[in-house]
């Protein structure tokens, strides 16, 4: 079963005079939903990105499967706040991207790309351009070229920080939805602590100066939709509000008024 | 002058110089976009009806301006019979070929160094200082020296206008390299994407606007170093053609060339927009 494991990982800037982040170990494994949420300054993406590939770290180590993560790859696909969609292609052109570089053949990717956007309900926006669509569109899309690459973990950094609040709603489920149909381990930074609290089934809260864990939570609201409940109603559970005062407690913990 | 009128703050200044500052900070209306149209057009129009009567009254000798009618007229007589063995058409040809081979040798040249400035440090070391050294300096500078090295022929002429086009290819190109979202460039690498797929399929597509824009400087500046490009042993060309007139003292002809120049430019200008709107339509709309 594959695992994404940070050990005792900190994360020091160039020019920076205290690390962003110090010492965090993490551990995420297939069928694993971890949130990280905390404060601005807290170096969530610091540890998104180490996990990625893409920094770094200064101390420790990131393995997957116990290898040593050297530099991005495919296993590990990464969606951004700002969906990093390519403007010169179509959408289903975006999505087909990552078997592009594999060299599968036009039609072929064609089809996995239409059946991809069809999973993230887009399947007659093939060939629109990006700029034709909403905001929660593109998101979708950049899910959907992500999955195309087949990968192990997704690592989804504030994807849907740039939405609006009701398309935010929406694509919460959305992404549930997903992470059920393929079987990922998904490692993801979020301000929001709803979103948070619907999606995770840990919630990391770390905390700044320099980045540190300050508590783990185990939820199970996810879960409760993966199995069929519906998210009005678990949101409507007191269970739930009790579990969002314990969690907003725990990041601003510390803070000066 | 007083830096009041550019003041934005209310109070400041106030009495003086409202008259001014009230106007610049405020959005302009869209009329105002058509009405400059109107005026350029009222200008050209002017200018005209003054080259005109001047040149009926015989304000000033035909020898230093022609009529627009003597202009015209000879529009057409050497667009039909020519001037110094070849008709207006044929040294259209020959320069817009000597500017197009030099724009291809410029985009053969200037982007692969432009995209070495822009995606690495020692490509930046290299090629920066030699493209900041040779962007001031006139063609005509170092026209002589062309000539020198590589004789009167095609070559030298094409190398010329290469030349002056080289840096603006170049520095779009680096530009546009430079300012490839770096989200665009890790999203493709944790998609799997090697560093030459990286180059091929993200930043090359991500700075092509930037490089069109390049070609349109490129051009522009091309054709306008075509007359000191034709001035040696050239028998054909728009840059010949008005330099030959020149020494006959022939004016319409003279008046005649610098006009096609210039609608040829426009037109240049005007097709590469149309085919960056064809090639990137996506460019100011992310």
């Amino acid at each position: 079963m594959p695992h994404l494991t940070l050990d005792k990982v900190s994360v020091h800037y160039d020019g920076q005079p205290a690390p962003a982040v110090e010492r965090v170990s993490l551990d995420i494994g297939k069928g694993d939903f971890v949130v990280l949420v905390g404060r601005s300054g807290c170096g969530k993406t610091s540890l998104l990105n180490v996990a990625a590939g893409l920094v770094e770290p200064a101390r420790g180590q990131a393995t997957i499967d116990g290898r040593p993560i050297t530099g991005p790859g495919s296993d590990r696909a990464v969606v951004f706040q700002n969906d990093a969609l390519f403007p010169w292609l179509t959408a289903r052109e975006n999505v087909a991207f990552a078997l592009r570089l594999r060299g599968v053949s036009a039609d072929k990717r064609a089809r996995r790309a239409d059946e991809l956007l069809s999973l993230v309900k887009l399947g007659d926006a093939g060939d629109k351009r990006i700029w034709e669509l909403s905001g929660g569109m593109r998101q979708r899309v950049g899910l959907a070229r992500a999955l195309a690459a087949e990968p192990e973990f997704l690592l989804l950094d504030e994807p849907l920080g740039a939405l609006d609040a009701l398309t935010r709603e929406r694509m919460q489920t959305t992404l549930l939805d997903l992470w059920a149909a393929a079987q990922v381990g998904v490692l993801m930074v979020t301000h929001g602590i709803e979103e948070a609290l619907v999606l995770a089934t840990r919630i990391v809260v770390l905390a700044p100066g320099p980045g540190h864990i300050v508590q783990t939570f185990e939820t199970h609201f996810g879960r409760r939709y993966a199995a069929g409940e519906p998210v009005r109603a678990i949101k409507a559970d007191p269970a739930f509000a009790a579990a969002r005062a314990e969690l907003t407690d725990a990041i601003f913990e510390g803070e000066a008024a | 002058m007083s830096v009041g009128a550019y003041s934005e703050r209310p109070g400041a200044k106030a009495g003086e110089n409202d008259g001014f500052s009230v106007p610049w900070s405020r959005p302009r209306p869209k009329r105002a976009v058509v009405s400059a149209r109107l005026v350029s057009a009222i200008t050209i129009l002017v200018l005209l009806a003054v080259w005109t009567v001047s040149a009926s009254l015989q304000l000033v000798s035909p020898v230093f301006l022609p009529s627009p009618a003597a202009v015209w007229a000879k529009f057409i007589v050497v667009a039909r019979d020519g001037f110094v063995d070849a008709t207006l058409f044929q040294h259209v040809l020959a320069s817009l070929w000597r500017v197009f081979a030099a724009l291809i040798a410029a985009v053969v040249v200037g982007v692969p160094v432009g995209l070495a400035i822009g995606i690495s440090r020692i490509g930046r070391g290299v090629f920066d200082p030699l493209l900041e050294f040779l962007r001031p300096i006139p063609p005509l500078a170092y026209l002589p020296l062309i000539i020198i090295w590589f004789g009167i022929g095609e070559p030298s002429k094409i190398l010329v206008i290469a030349i002056a086009m080289l840096a603006p290819v170049a520095l779009s190109t680096a530009a546009g390299v430079r300012s490839v979202s770096r989200e665009r460039v890790d999203a493709a690498r944790s998609l799997g994407a090697t560093r030459a797929q990286v180059i091929r399929h993200v930043i090359l597509p991500s700075a092509l606007p930037s490089i069109l824009t390049g070609l349109r400087i490129a051009l522009g500046a091309g054709w306008s170093t075509l007359v000191a490009a034709e001035l040696v042993a050239a028998t054909r060309g728009l840059g010949f053609m008005i330099q030959s007139a020149a020494q006959f003292l022939v004016t319409d002809v003279v008046v005649m060339g610098i006009l096609v120049i210039a609608i040829i430019a426009f037109a240049l200008e005007f097709a590469i927009r149309r085919v960056e709107r064809v090639l990137v339509p996506w460019a100011g709309r992310e």
